[in-house]
């Protein structure tokens, strides 16, 4: 099974079932609780996963002290779900062998985590740490992107307008020969 | 036919975005401060601290390392002028490889002039980097990126060079002295630096340090990785420096590297602009605007 999958099916089956859901059996009770966790891959820029990494991860709030430390899996991925007390930047270091990097990513207080920022690319021979991608467009992007908007509602009209215009000359011409 | 034209001039439209848009994160440019804070002279009430920059060719530089191709390396003296040393508390954070440029809330000018340090010699303070340039009283906050560059000595043992290498090679019996003279110029433009702990955190009242980190293993190459790893992939190794040795003896420069061994030249000169790092953190190299 896909990885990201095994990751959003256990959130998916938290949300259809509440944020606060409870159960007792046995003596047991047991909690879930939706929180909003941050995955970071690293990998090669040959596309080789940074296995077993070490990571660190900083807090905005103090982050000259690592807030929690661990390693990649196998696949170069590491989910963290950081506090949403503490918004700001959290940046997460991803270190093996002599090549490290790190990814700043912005979250908002009580909030889910945002677009990250810093997605390493680097060089032959180097990591690459991806979290999500940067959403910085520039403004020659942005009008190319609302024309493209413009340019989509225009099509859908033309193209409708060609059916309707089609269909009548066909009910015309219907009309003349009947 | 109408609709076909249309189409056709909204692809017109939209393929220059296209091509214009994925230009724009390539593009390497100089650090841009958004606000320039000269922090040598900051506010009265505004709190303070100290800011080290450190020059650091690691283990290998102090000593030693073994190329790609079985060379046991030590160095003598590993000379490298750096200039113009800057240090930028940057919001967004700066990634060098991601394009852009770094956004400087605080900008300090550590050194503006040119200075020699020998990267071989642990420093004087006991510490294994060397101290470049210290700033007192600049703004608190975490610098997380850092820009210098690498000039040409106007005097000292280094003169007119860049980064000067001088040492010993050894392999199966076989002694080369050497002396490697590089003088092409370098701007790195760095992110944070990464290593076991943090830097570049100022507090008031306190100090903090960054580093200017050199990987000289980009050029040697790493007898201890596996000749497929990608250290090794790129690294000129010391079989073409001894190749140009007489007597024992291999004094180079990048002129007589061009002329004599233009391939060697020529690699080279795609190696050495990865030398600079921050740690383990990257740099993109302005004037080649390559990073490593």
């Amino acid at each position: 099974m896909n990885f990201k999958w095994k990751i959003i099916i256990p959130f998916a089956f938290l949300s259809v079932f509440g944020s606060s859901a409870s159960a007792i059996a046995h003596g047991v009770r047991m909690q879930a609780r939706e929180t909003q966790a941050i995955e970071v891959n690293a990998e090669y820029d040959t596309g080789e996963p940074m296995a077993q990494a070490q990571v660190t991860v900083y807090a905005p709030n103090d982050p000259a002290t690592p807030w929690l430390e661990g390693t990649t899996d196998k696949n170069g991925n590491f989910i963290f779900t950081p506090d949403s007390s503490q918004p700001g930047n959290w940046s997460v270091q991803v270190r093996q062998a002599g090549h490290g990097s790190i990814v700043n990513i912005p979250v908002e207080g009580n909030q889910a985590p945002t677009e990250g920022n810093g997605t390493a690319v680097p060089a032959t021979n180097t990591p690459r740490i991806a979290s999500s991608e940067s959403a910085n467009f520039t403004p020659l992007q942005l009008i190319l992107m609302g024309a493209a908007g413009v340019w989509g509602f225009i099509g859908t009209a033309l193209f409708f307008m060609r059916g309707n215009k089609s269909n009548s000359e066909l009910r015309r011409s219907e009309s003349q020969n009947g | 036919m109408r609709i076909q034209l249309l189409s056709l001039a909204g692809l017109l439209i939209l393929a220059p975005g296209i091509i214009f848009g994925c230009a724009a994160e390539q593009t390497p440019g100089e650090p841009q401060a958004q606000v320039q804070s000269p922090t040598q002279s900051p506010s009265p009430q505004q709190p303070v601290g100290t800011l080290q920059v450190r020059a650091n060719g690691e283990e290998r530089a102090r000593e030693g390392l073994v190329s790609k191709d079985g060379w046991r390396i030590t160095f003598d003296n590993v000379y490298a002028t750096i200039a113009n040393v800057t240090a930028y508390q940057s919001q967004p954070p700066f990634n060098p490889e991601q394009g852009g440029e770094i956004q400087a809330q605080e900008k300090v000018v550590v050194l503006d002039q040119a200075t020699t340090v020998d990267l071989a010699q642990p420093g004087s303070d006991g510490q294994d980097s060397v101290l470049v340039a210290e700033a007192s009283n600049v703004p608190i906050g975490q610098y997380n990126a850092l820009s210098w560059q690498m000039t040409p000595a106007t005097e000292g043992p280094a003169q007119g060079q860049t980064i000067v290498m001088s040492g010993t090679a050894e392999k199966a019996g076989q002694t080369v002295n050497f002396v490697l003279n590089i003088d092409r110029e370098f701007e790195y433009i760095c992110g944070e630096y990464v290593g076991d702990a943090r830097k570049g955190i100022v507090q008031a009242g306190g100090s903090a340090d960054l580093e200017a980190t050199f990987h000289l293993d980009h050029l040697f190459g790493d007898g201890e990785a596996n000749p497929d790893d990608s250290i090794n992939q790129g690294a000129l190794g010391f079989d073409p420096i001894a190749a140009l040795a007489q007597n024992g003896k291999a004094q180079v420069n990048m002129a007589q590297l061009q002329s004599q061994s233009p391939q060697v030249y020529q690699q080279l000169q795609e190696i050495l602009p990865s030398l600079g790092h921050v740690g383990e953190g990257h740099c993109r190299e302005a004037k080649t605007q390559t990073t490593g």
